[in-house]
């Protein structure tokens, strides 16, 4: 199960870490008498794509990117389509702009419900399961109505945006200065049919989220709170996903700073390590920090979302404000899949009746930053345009780099909990996997 | 039988493709058993497999291990998406930053991504950035129930809802604008479209959305199965054929974006091998 390596014993290695996006391993590091120094969570794959998208045309910039990762493509591809129209000063249609939002508010619950579903799920419902059957074709020998909920919801996501887009996973609908075409009314109408059609699976998905996670108070109660600060991007004080500023709060209270974004980019700073693909990223004194679905809920949803405020409300007052504890995150995802069918819904009620698409982009040379919001959390794209409307330079900052020290420090302090000796057992090995899930950790992204 | 799946240098979105089939899917994994899964289940070694589904390029040396045990113990492999069949977007090998990689503890990089069949054989290709999720679920039947996959020979264009007009072009934009919003043929709108030349069976889901083809599902069975094997030369032909346009002039504008043409095949050695010479050095 672990594999030691010849480093006087003083290193073990858990490889591959198991249930994330992307190829990682844990490696926990002692001391000569065995106890443990820390545990550091390492990425190992490496694409270079900001090198890669060196002097490719400008607008062909998103479609490459958003090959960046499989579960957050089409934000990475968002967030690059905005950097262009931010350095161009583009204005992109309104019908564009309600297109876009729909896609982001359906690929938001479509990831989630993904990840919940393969990924988090046999940690919640089969977790003193032998491995051979902790997965979600385990669950589904003794739970079928369970995984027949889920998935129904997913694939009422899933159908969706395939009539949208053609394809769940890297469709290429959102482009620079818009999209490529709005849909008609049929489609979405039925899109409508998919979201109405699904509200009841949602219902009881959300009722077994919440008894698996209060099934697990005792072991909630006893992990140590997060520290340091919770950010999201925001819109009125209120997450967005794609917003106008930044939100950051400390974890022990007080209250919320408002940062403008090319402020937030201004102060990020980036500290490779030897040991890992990933290269951490810090915010000014915001250290350390966590995005993604526990940082929005706790910012807190609108009073447009109803369902989705309600419940979060319920979550709050059984657990505390903020959600401090990693082991709520799938509480987090599970709101946040109520606020995005919410949000659908709303926008589907909002179909513009121009249906521009798309502007021109005269390019120059400039600069531009985006930051959106992906399932995973801030996602932050800069890039250079050069004279010949060219990409001169390309930054992606992802959400596994904001998180990665507050992880890293999270995951030291289970190791040094739950781990006496290098002999690790199976227990303290699914113990330390699973702070690592509890952090969304998305690898494809983190490395690029 | 025993199902594994193997995740390399990817992104992670063909594995999400197979994912996004749902309850069918679920069904079907637990009708058999799952040998090894990381993205899906907790057993970490790779262990003796009748079919397994292998997405990504082998960028590592340590995936150059990993792919040598699965060929070791694995009846048959299905490799699903362009990383796994051509080497895909990150198949160039071109993006080496400053890092000095050798001074760093982790897996060597290799110089450049390699698709899967360089080191095993593989029973189906079944190429797309993603690939429909549909023609992954049949891919992984037919091989369990013994039956042949639907083949696609046609090319995107035969799919496409877009006309082909009796129109002159004389020049392709490298920055194409979209969302035109008509039903005429991108490349008789002056946009560079790779339908032509590439494999269909994705139902043109981008042209038919207003963009264009940028070739993920690779070269159609025409261009691989002609002397030249080159996308780019296919591309010329066609695209001065339907325009009217010189090939010689169409291929010196075609020149300067062939790190479009060939975004999702450069690390494919067989392209290397015929058309070298033509890719982009980054």
């Amino acid at each position: 199960m672990t594999e030691s390596v010849d480093l006087g014993g003083h290193k073990v290695r858990i490889f591959p870490v198991t249930r994330i996006q992307g190829r990682a391993d844990i490696e926990v590091l002692f001391t000569p008498d065995q106890k443990v120094i820390e545990a550091r969570f390492r990425g190992l794959e490496f694409r270079g794509f900001e090198d890669m998208l060196s002097g490719v045309p400008v607008m062909r910039a998103p479609s490459v990117v958003s090959r960046v990762c499989g579960s957050c493509g089409p934000f990475h591809q968002l967030a690059s389509c905005i950097a262009i129209e931010n350095a161009t000063g583009c204005e992109v249609p309104d019908a564009a702009l309600w297109f876009r939002e729909l896609l982001t508010w359906l690929w938001l619950a479509f990831d989630h419900l993904l990840r919940a579903t393969y990924m988090v799920l046999p940690d919640f419902a089969l977790p003193m399961s032998d491995v051979g059957v902790r997965n979600v074709a385990g669950i589904y020998m003794v739970e079928q109505e369970t995984i027949g909920r889920l998935t129904a919801v997913q694939s009422a996501f899933a159908d969706s945006l395939a009539l949208l887009t053609g394809l769940p996973i890297h469709p290429s609908v959102v482009v620079p200065g818009g999209v490529s075409y709005i849909p008609d009314w049929s489609s979405l109408a039925k899109v409508g049919d998919l979201m109405e059609g699904c509200e009841h699976d949602l219902r009881e998905v959300l009722r077994l989220v919440e008894m698996l996670t209060r099934r697990n108070t005792q072991m909630i109660d006893t992990l140590t709170p997060l520290n340091g600060f919770y950010m999201s991007s925001a819109m009125h004080e209120h997450p967005a996903l794609m917003g106008d500023c930044m939100i950051v709060t400390p974890f022990k209270g007080g209250e919320p700073r408002f940062i403008g974004q090319d402020e937030l980019y201004e102060s990020m700073e980036e500290n490779p390590v030897a040991w890992s693909y990933v290269k951490p990223v810090t915010v000014g004194d915001f250290t350390p920090l966590l995005v993604g679905p526990l940082a929005r809920v706790n910012v807190g949803f609108d009073t447009d979302t109803p369902w989705a405020e309600l419940e979060a409300t319920r979550t709050h007052e059984h657990w505390g404000h903020p959600l401090d504890r990693d082991l709520l995150f799938f509480s987090a995802m599970a709101l946040e899949v109520i606020w995005a069918w919410e949000k659908a819904r709303l926008l589907l009620d909002q179909r513009p009746r121009v249906k521009e698409p798309c502007t021109d982009i005269d390019f120059k040379e400039a600069e531009g930053v985006a930051i959106v919001e992906s399932p995973r959390g801030s996602l932050v794209h800069h890039l250079q345009i050069g004279s010949d409307g060219e990409v001169a330079g390309y930054r992606i900052v992802s959400p596994l780099q904001f998180n990665y020290d507050l992880l890293n420090q999270h995951l030291s302090g289970f190791a040094q909990r739950s781990i006496s000796g290098v002999e690790i057992g199976e227990v303290a090995v699914q113990t330390l996997q699973l702070a690592v899930r509890s952090f969304g950790p998305c690898v494809s992204c983190g490395t690029h | 039988m025993y199902i594994a799946t193997v995740d390399m240098s990817s992104c992670g979105g063909c594995h999400n493709a197979l994912l996004a089939i749902g309850e069918p899917l679920i069904a079907l994994l637990s009708r058999h058993t799952l040998s090894f899964s990381s993205p899906l289940m907790d057993r970490r070694s790779i262990s003796p497999s009748d079919v397994v589904i292998a997405c990504g390029a082998i960028g590592t040396r340590e995936e150059l291990e990993v792919a040598g045990e699965i060929a070791r113990t694995s009846r048959k492999v299905i490799a699903v998406g362009s990383c796994a069949v051509y080497g895909g977007v990150c198949g160039s090998g071109s993006a080496r930053p400053e890092t000095d990689f050798e001074e760093l503890d982790l897996p060597h990089l290799l110089n450049r991504a390699l698709p899967l069949d360089s080191t095993m054989d593989i029973e189906l290709y079944i190429p797309g950035c993603p690939p429909p999720p549909n023609l992954i679920f049949e891919a992984l039947k037919s091989v369990l129930e013994g039956y042949t996959a639907p083949h696609f020979d046609a090319t995107v264009c035969s799919e496409c809802p877009r006309r082909v007009t009796d129109n002159h072009v004389e020049s392709w934009d490298p920055h194409p604008s979209y969302g035109a919003g008509n039903e005429t043929c991108h490349l008789n709108a002056g946009h560079l479209c790779l339908g032509p030349v590439t494999r269909g069976g994705c139902h043109a889901a981008c042209t038919s959305r207003g963009a264009v083809c940028a070739g993920c599902r690779g070269p159609s069975e025409m261009v691989l199965s002609s002397q030249l094997h080159s996308i780019f030369s296919d591309m010329v032909k066609y695209m001065s054929l339907t325009t009217r346009t010189r090939e010689d002039r169409v291929a010196g504008q075609l020149q300067a974006m062939l790190r479009s043409i060939y975004l999702f095949t450069r690390g494919d050695p067989v392209t290397w091998a015929r058309v070298g010479e033509r890719l982009p050095k980054d």
